[in-house]
């Protein structure tokens, strides 16, 4: 129905359809592979466009020279009707291994021109990539700006996941900034030296947190809890001493999880315990491995922790003894109390989870 | 400062929806912490697969069980829009109020897909706000109780009905699969005893497995492909022997679309009862592929079912039979080996039929009888492919030495028999 840019009439003259791009291009393309394409097929039938050089289809915005090219190499393949699915199987999987940007840019175009075929091939390649990695790679991968605070990170699976282990991170929060403010007050240290002792505290809060409930997950956990621990143990010791034994208390309050060996806070909340920790224990799954709170707060997350470390001392108003006496009094209802971790078998049976 | 681009962010919604649903939906809430941009794009999926997978497992079957309920939960919870598709499928959560919850939250969001296959253990039994789901178009339930108010009106959107192992009054199914008028596909499986009357004018495919007393196809005019396991106990196999009219009819009278016919297990015996005329009224003119398993060779009556199947359908294309014989009965003389010199199958002609497959041949003489039958009467036949039975030991030399002497109508047809060394 198209007519060719030549006037003899050849049995096996093939026609042609004009495109443009926004970029300018102009090129003709044969007219069974251009109208594999419905957009372009809609508007062949129904405006006559196409048929020559002045009266090229223009193409939606999205679609630039070098994707309609890919574009057009895809239904060049698949509309020859005669292929297996096997050959087109193996066609699709070698198409779609581009670099990020142009897989992203050809799933835009492919929408443009509504070949729903080419879109769920990209979408699937562009899911591939998502599956199972870390949110760093991910970012990595599609260069996302790491735009959200901790807080905000924790906020939507805050919902998601089980309000104990989340209110057990908050409070923590507090508690250690607390326990940070009042260093500070105690000691002149130099503003680095502090610094680094705050970014450690928060460093081993948080794989604490993580690595503790997740004690029985894998050596990583424990490797780097382990090993905060020991940092921590040092300046704990030096400043620590002179609040009262509520303090210690909370030492093993905390290290409750890490330690076997301190398992004696309110013990009759055991078994309701090992329940809500062990729903504990998937929640992390959602929202940040260990790994990534650990490698995040190492780089660049400083001062913007140190930020929120500050707002959280200053908004902390409690005294910490009242507070510890309050966490433990609240046992079973508030099912918060953290300690029993160690002991329950229910965490030894947790071992081999997948961290996906 | 240079910076490199966003490369997904701002794809427009459809697509970031389409790779997200490509995602497990664990995965597909992390993406919530990637970047503000991200935050809540998973809440607006509109279509939801819940899964076993979606928590991690462990040994505390009620940890697992609790777990997976807080998920799909808060998920729903969180979830901004309409959801089309909801599916669940999970061995570890059971009947539950949770699931009650769900299915009343989803009513309210003009779900239009819904799958639930629970576990095992005490079944689910499906809430009225279920029935209130009016523009569903697809139902998938396994292990469920369903109990239709008498208020309900029927599905009218449904396309596509598939219940397995649900237990339902059995008038309530009959009402339930006439109520749904646009019905596409409708498979059952697993019902006991159930006698059944299928009246869908717009029913295409149709797959039913279980211990049917009775089917009646009564209004499928639109049927296209239907496959059947009948597992009979012996009960059923006395009802069968007191009915009246001929099965063959009653079940496949009403098909004149019918492109594809699976018949399983006692298929070929429960079409065989009844009192049967001479020859079939209709003809199957768009029947292309016939797969039919455990017909019993030494029962006449089953044989003529497969042969007058055979003869109307003169485009059929691809054929399988696979055979539940006696093979000590091989050596005897059959009765009743006079019908094959009857008018109707001596005129037939298949022109179209190109691939036959036989198996489980046991060479009793019906089935000798048939094959012959079959190379006699198929002039575009390419492959004939025959496997005996495995019971059968002593009698393959004599097969062969029939299968030999057989006339072939075809020039191309070539004989495969596969043979194993025992």
């Amino acid at each position: 129905m198209s007519e060719g840019p030549m006037a003899v009439v050849k049995p096996q003259m093939k026609s042609f359809i004009w495109l443009q791009t926004t970029d300018g291009s102009i090129q003709q393309v044969e007219e069974d592979v251009a109208m594999f394409c419905p957009v372009i097929c809609q508007e062949v039938l129904q405006t006559g466009m196409g048929s020559a050089k002045n009266f090229a289809i223009s193409l939606p915005q999205r679609v630039n020279a070098a994707m309609l090219g890919l574009i057009l190499d895809y239904c060049r393949f698949h509309q020859v009707p005669g292929r297996s699915n096997k050959e087109r199987k193996t066609f699709d999987e070698k198409f779609v291994r581009l670099d990020t940007k142009k897989l992203c840019e050809l799933t835009s175009a492919a929408d443009s021109l509504q070949l729903r075929p080419l879109v769920d091939l990209t979408s699937r390649a562009l899911a591939r990539m998502i599956e199972g990695k870390t949110p760093e790679e991910i970012r990595e991968t599609f260069h996302l700006p790491d735009d959200l605070t901790e807080e905000e990170k924790l906020e939507p699976l805050r919902n998601i996941t089980d309000d104990p282990r989340i209110r057990l991170l908050n409070r923590l929060y507090a508690r250690k900034r607390k326990e940070l403010k009042e260093r500070q007050n105690l000691k002149n240290i130099e503003v680095e030296e502090e610094q680094h002792v705050d970014e450690r505290s928060v460093d081993d809060l948080l794989s604490f947190i993580n690595g503790g409930i997740g004690d029985s997950k894998g050596a990583r956990a424990s490797k780097n809890k382990r090993k905060n621990r020991r940092r921590k143990e040092q300046p704990r010791n030096s400043s620590l001493n002179n609040e009262n034994g509520d303090h210690k208390g909370s030492n093993n309050f905390s290290s409750g999880c890490i330690n076997s060996d301190s398992n004696n806070v309110a013990s009759p909340s055991k078994t309701s315990m090992s329940k809500d920790m062990a729903s504990v224990i998937f929640s992390p799954k959602l929202g940040f491995n260990e790994g990534d709170i650990d490698d995040e707060l190492d780089p660049a997350m400083k001062e913007q922790l140190d930020r929120e470390v500050e707002d959280f001392a200053r908004r902390l108003n409690s005294v910490w003894p009242e507070r510890m006496q309050e966490l433990l009094s609240f046992g079973q209802e508030r099912r918060l109390v953290p300690v029993t971790i160690n002991g329950s078998g229910s965490f030894k049976r947790c071992t081999g989870l997948d961290r996906g | 400062m240079d910076f490199e681009q966003d490369l997904i962010s701002d794809l427009p919604q459809s697509i970031i929806e389409t790779i997200l649903t490509k995602l497990p939906i664990k995965d597909a809430v992390r993406t919530s912490i990637l970047s503000s941009k991200w935050r809540y794009k998973w809440a607006t999926l509109t279509q939801l697969a819940f899964d076993d997978k979606c928590v991690t497992l462990c040994n505390d079957r009620a940890i697992v069980e609790n777990n997976l309920a807080n998920f799909i939960t808060r998920f729903l919870f969180l979830h901004d829009g309409p959801i089309h598709k909801f599916s669940l499928s999970t061995s570890y959560l059971q009947s539950s109020y949770d699931i009650v919850q769900w299915l009343l939250f989803l009513s309210r969001k003009d779900i239009k897909e819904l799958v639930l296959e629970l576990g095992e253990g005490e079944w689910f039994r499906a809430p009225s706000c279920l029935f209130s789901c009016k523009k569903l178009t697809r139902l998938e339930l396994v292990r469920c109780e369903l109990d239709p108010p008498p208020c309900f009106k029927g599905f009218f959107c449904l396309k596509y009905l598939n219940l397995q192992q649900v237990l339902i009054p059995p008038d309530d199914i009959e009402c339930l699969i006439a109520s749904c008028p646009l019905l596409e596909s409708l498979t059952l499986s697993y019902f006991d005893s159930l006698e059944l009357t299928v009246s869908a004018p717009n029913l295409k495919h149709l797959i039913l497995e279980g211990e049917f007393k009775d089917i009646c196809l009564v209004n499928t005019p639109l049927l296209v492909f239907i496959s059947v396991a009948m597992y009979m106990t012996d009960d059923i196999a006395e009802h069968f022997e007191q009915s009246s009219s001929y099965n063959f009819n009653k079940f496949l009278g009403g098909v004149p679309q019918l492109e594809r016919l699976v018949g399983h297990i006692y298929f070929t015996k429960y079409l065989s009862i009844g009192n049967h005329e001479g020859c079939i009224p209709i003809t199957y003119y768009q029947l292309k592929f016939v797969e039919l398993y455990q017909v019993s060779f030494d029962d006449m009556k089953e044989v003529l079912v497969v042969l007058q199947l055979i003869v109307n359908s003169p485009n059929l294309q691809e054929l399988q039979i696979s055979g539940f014989s006696n093979a000590s009965a091989a050596i005897q003389e059959a009765p009743d080996l006079d019908f094959w010199e009857k008018r109707c199958f001596i005129d037939c002609t298949l022109s179209r039929l190109k691939t036959i497959k036989m198996t489980d041949v046991s060479g009793v003489q019906h089935e000798m009888k048939l094959i012959k039958f079959l190379l006699e009467h198929s002039p575009s036949l390419e492959t004939m492919s025959i496997t005996p039975s495995l019971y059968l030991t002593e009698g393959r030399l004599n097969m062969l030495i029939d299968l030999v002497s057989f006339r072939r109508a075809s020039t191309q047809a070539s004989i495969i028999f596969i043979h194993e060394q025992v």
